[in-house]
């Protein structure tokens, strides 16, 4: 049984989509991303993973990222907020991930 | 801030020389700021660097996402994909050399084949007498040479499919540059 690998690939297709849920939730800088996803294990991901993500993603321009200067000894933090295609996006996800755990939840139905 | 943080952030630096400016600035600040973040938190600079891993591998992770984005051929992405090899190691290090050398050659080539071509085409037609005009085309013997249209052809034909070897060549390189990358493979950790 490798249960590792299948978590991975998991992770490896939701990551997206909830560093988007989270950014949409309120905008956030990778910092507070990564700590936020440490809290649990199934997505947790590491620097490398998220930081190219994120850029990715503003490349895509699913979200846009504004620079805040630091204040009160806190360094300078890159803030990602969500855009209007942003926002389609999740729509389009947050649908396939319905039609995803409806169908997880049906075929778990009809063999019980 | 600690010189162990700062010797991490050049070393970042160096491995991005292919990424603009602009956006390598963009990056190496990301990176301190998250430093500066985990110093307030009280984490030591040695805790922070195990954290952060090598800085090779974060660099790699942003040049191998680059790759994979950018579309086409140009100059800049030929620029980080040899980065990205420098930081692959051994198969990259035949790998990538030989595809990269290769596939500009060979698109050149297939581009210089029809021009050269068609100028010994003119040359024959026009009778211009263009001094080494006559060691351009398809060498069969001494005793036949080819009609000056059915060699233009044929020298075009060759024209094409190496434009389409270097093309495929690059096509290649791309491939073995995301296979390699590990961007993908680092987010099962």
């Amino acid at each position: 049984m490798n249960i590792d690998d299948w978590k991975s690939q998991v992770k490896r297709g939701t990551l997206e989509f909830c560093i988007l849920l989270l950014i949409k939730k309120q905008p956030s800088y990778g910092y507070e991303i990564i700590s936020t996803l440490d809290q649990y294990p199934i997505i947790a991901a590491k620097e490398n993973t998220i930081y190219p993500l994120l850029r990715r993603l503003l490349k895509e321009e699913y979200i846009s990222s504004c620079w805040q200067e630091g204040t009160e000894g806190l360094p300078p933090r890159k803030y990602y907020s969500l855009t209007a295609k942003g926002e389609e996006y999740i729509a389009a996800m947050s649908v396939e991930w319905d039609n995803l755990l409806n169908a997880i939840n049906e075929i778990k139905g009809e063999k019980e | 801030m600690k010189k162990i943080l700062d010797n991490y952030l050049e070393k970042m630096e160096k491995c991005l020389r292919p990424v603009p400016v602009s956006e390598r600035i963009d990056i190496i600040n990301e990176i301190k700021s998250e430093m500066q973040e985990l110093q307030n938190n009280g984490v030591s600079d040695e805790m922070i660097i195990e954290r952060l891993g090598n800085p090779k591998d974060l660099a790699k992770a942003y040049l191998g996402d680059l790759i994979s984005r950018e579309k086409g051929f140009s100059w800049n992405r030929v620029l980080i994909i040899c980065a990205f090899c420098s930081l692959v190691g051994f198969s990259g290090m035949v790998v990538i050399p030989c595809l990269g050398v290769i596939a500009p050659t060979f698109i050149v080539c297939g581009a210089v084949c029809p021009c050269l071509g068609l100028i010994k085409l003119i040359n024959q037609i026009f009778h211009l007498g263009l001094p080494f005009a006559d060691h351009i085309g398809i060498f069969v013997s001494e005793s036949f040479t080819l009609n000056p249209l059915v060699e233009f052809i044929l020298i075009l034909l060759i024209g094409v499919l190496l434009f389409l070897a270097g093309i495929a060549a690059w096509r290649l390189l791309v491939f073995y540059c995301k296979k390699v990358s590990g961007t993908a493979k680092r987010i099962f950790v």
